[in-house]
């Protein structure tokens, strides 16, 4: 009987589409607030809100990316991961599901002032879907299905509730309504941004007040005997010499690794300090501290990169480490695969995307400068483990290389007085 | 009056449905953290991580046995390399103390080590390294994966005075390090590589080892030709 009341089934639909926003946006905070133990867990990732996927299925992996992206939440270096935006977003569903039920409440004037102003609050997500949209598609190139849940409730709230506005505009003027008693629209605006601000500020309040202290974890982890290159194994990944010093054990072909890369550069604190690399092939082909291949190829191009910092030192000119570093990163899974299947084929591709490195790949020079890499791990006893990064001698924790990468980060730096 | 109660009330349960899930969830965190932190493994990924992680470590292969660790030890003493000794090289005789079995046994120990030598292989009275000495010997040091030690034991064939093969097989041993301290830029030369000279008189090479990587043409791997030599291998044992 829609009829009879104007914009109830729109509010009614308002209403059902904010408990399923809330739905999807719990299960992100959940997955996100999970982590908080510092452990890896499995995400919710399915249209289905609260269905557990696999982590190493492909349909999670949109999921995996956006949940670790530093785009999933915000104040990451006061915060252990930052507060998650689904959060807020949990807010703002609660708080629209509450105006909906509250104009459904009212007559006349009041329902339609409270419509109107419950379709501009209505945006507030779609706008917030929008920007988070676009970045995944566009920065993160991911889609993760909760994340759609999210953005598909913002889309029918913001329809259902224009609807609602539309049905109560063209209608309500035909029913009594004392319309000196009801507020104007400076004080609904006022009213409901208040509103809008508790449903949002409290839960993060709660979960920023709940949260364990986290600080006493930074730099708990170990730290290297000393830092000194005697045999020039380590190759500069910058030119920021005023930068803390800092060594990063990685694997060029670990996709770990990669995704510790770039989650580095995202956050901005690889300006704070000056990297040096100690390469660490988990490869059996050079590394005798591993059983098989986990990276296929990944020796050969480890020797690409000694080879490309050795050439640039020595004439300038050519690809320089780093040149051969972003391409084995974005080219890993391709060169897992084909050295799986061939075992020259890792050297071929280099060879074809650097033909200045392929005299120099697999000469006894180059061998032996890898192998002085692995042992400088030997000498300082390190875990067999990438990626790894030592700020200042101190170890970053493993389980603070992802979410909490920001935040223990900066303790780090900030514990060695880094600018 | 009450329509304000109930639009305040309904508000509250709205507000609180987020505040208490996020709260419970972290506050579920903090606990399970603590647990950890305690010892207890409250997860199956806890549980994983919590195993031992290997530590990098050097090689210790299958066939370091206890005789063969027992004479890298003594070599390595002896031969100034562990402890704070500066001597550099073993004399033949003290290479017969340190390794008090037979010749044969001596070279048995080294057996298992076929894919990992080689033997270079020096003309007539001669300690200089040709071409194909130095690339096979490049080829073999720059394959140290994770061994420890580079062991060069140079040998003489028995043509001539006793005293002048010693002298010769300790040139063959130091010619192995000069071209190993021009050829590689490592720091750990010293710690790694323990050179023995055997001379004439203890553990001669027999033709089975005529299948190893040589330096020597192939027709030239008789007694003698094979023992005007330097045999090179790194050890894959930890001490």
């Amino acid at each position: 009987m829609a009829g009879s009341v104007p914009g109830r089934l729109h509010l009614v639909i308002v209403v059902i589409a904010c408990i399923v926003g809330l739905a999807f946006a719990s299960v992100s905070t959940f997955d996100f607030a999970q982590h908080l133990d510092r452990q890896v867990h499995d995400l919710h990732c399915s249209f289905i809100p609260g269905q557990r996927t696999n982590a190493i299925d492909g349909e999670a992996v949109g999921c995996q990316v956006t949940l670790m992206s530093p785009y999933s939440s915000v104040f990451r270096t006061r915060v252990w991961g930052g507060i998650p935006i689904s959060l807020p977003a949990m807010g703002v569903f609660a708080f629209l599901a509450f105006r909906a039920l509250d104009t459904l409440g009212r007559r006349g004037l009041a329902r339609r002032r409270s419509a109107a102003w419950l379709f501009i609050f209505s945006f507030v997500p779609l706008l917030a879907s929008i920007v988070m949209g676009a970045i995944a598609l566009v920065e993160l190139e991911a889609a993760c299905k909760v994340c759609i849940g999210i953005y598909g409730a913002s889309l029918v709230v913001v329809l259902a509730a224009g609807l609602a506005h539309a049905s109560c505009r063209h209608t309500v003027d035909d029913e009594d309504s004392s319309a000196s008693s009801v507020p104007t629209n400076g004080v609904w605006a006022m009213v409901g941004a208040a509103q809008l601000g508790a449903f949002v500020g409290i839960p993060m309040l709660a979960y920023v007040g709940m949260m364990p202290d986290y600080s006493r974890y930074v730099g708990t982890c170990g730290r290297l005997p000393d830092t000194a290159d005697p045999g020039g194994v380590m190759v500069a990944l910058d030119i920021n010499a005023a930068g803390t010093p800092a060594v990063e054990v990685f694997d060029p072909l670990c996709p770990a690794c990669r995704a510790f890369d770039k989650r580095l550069a995202a956050s901005g604190l690889d300006a704070r300090l000056h990297r040096r690399a100690v390469l660490f092939p988990l490869d059996d082909t050079c590394n005798w501290m591993v059983e098989g291949a986990v990276h296929p190829g990944a020796c050969t191009i480890s020797e690409a990169i000694l080879c490309a910092d050795a050439a640039s030192q020595k004439v300038g000119g050519g690809p320089t480490a780093n040149m051969v570093i972003e391409w084995a990163f974005e080219a890993q899974d391709n060169i897992r695969a084909a050295t799986k299947a061939d075992p020259t084929a890792a050297k071929r591709l280099v060879g074809e995307r650097f033909p200045e490195l392929a005299s120099c790949v697999g000469t006894a020079e180059v061998q032996q400068r890898l192998n002085k890499s692995l042992r400088w791990a030997v000498a300082h006893s390190i875990p067999v483990l990438t990626p790894q990064l030592y700020v200042g001698g101190v170890k970053l924790c493993p389980e603070d290389t992802d979410l909490g990468l920001e935040y223990s980060l900066t303790g780090l730096l900030e514990k060695r007085g880094s600018p | 009056m009450s329509s304000i109660a109930l639009r305040v009330g309904v508000g509250i349960v709205c507000a609180v449905i987020p505040t208490f899930m996020a709260g419970g969830w972290v506050r579920g965190a903090g606990k399970r953290l603590a647990k950890i932190e305690a010892g207890e493994v409250v997860s199956d990924e806890a549980e994983a991580e919590a195993g031992d992680v290997a530590i990098a470590t050097a090689a210790d292969e299958g066939y370091c046995n206890g005789d063969l660790r027992k004479i890298l030890r003594r070599v390595l003493q002896s031969c100034g390399l562990l402890g704070s000794g500066e001597v550099r090289g073993c004399q033949p005789l003290q290479a017969k103390n340190v390794a008090t079995m037979t010749g044969e046994d001596f070279n048995a120990l080294f057996l298992p080590l076929s894919q990992r030598a080689g033997i270079i292989q020096f003309d007539k009275d001669s300690s200089e390294l040709d071409q194909q000495d130095t690339a096979l010997l490049d080829k073999i040091f720059a394959d140290q994966r994770g061994a420890s030690y580079f062991f060069v034991v140079a040998r003489s064939s028995p043509e001539g005075e006793a005293e002048h093969n010693r002298e010769l097989s300790q040139k063959r041993a130091d010619a192995v390090m000069t071209r190993l301290r021009t050829a590689f830029n490592d720091p750990d030369l010293d710690r790694e590589v323990g050179m023995l000279w055997l001379g004439e008189e203890y553990a001669q090479l027999d033709t089975n080892f005529c299948a190893w990587s040589r330096s020597g043409a192939t027709d030239k791997c008789k007694p003698k030709d094979i023992n005007r030599s330097a045999f090179v291998a790194w050890i894959d044992c930890r001490l």
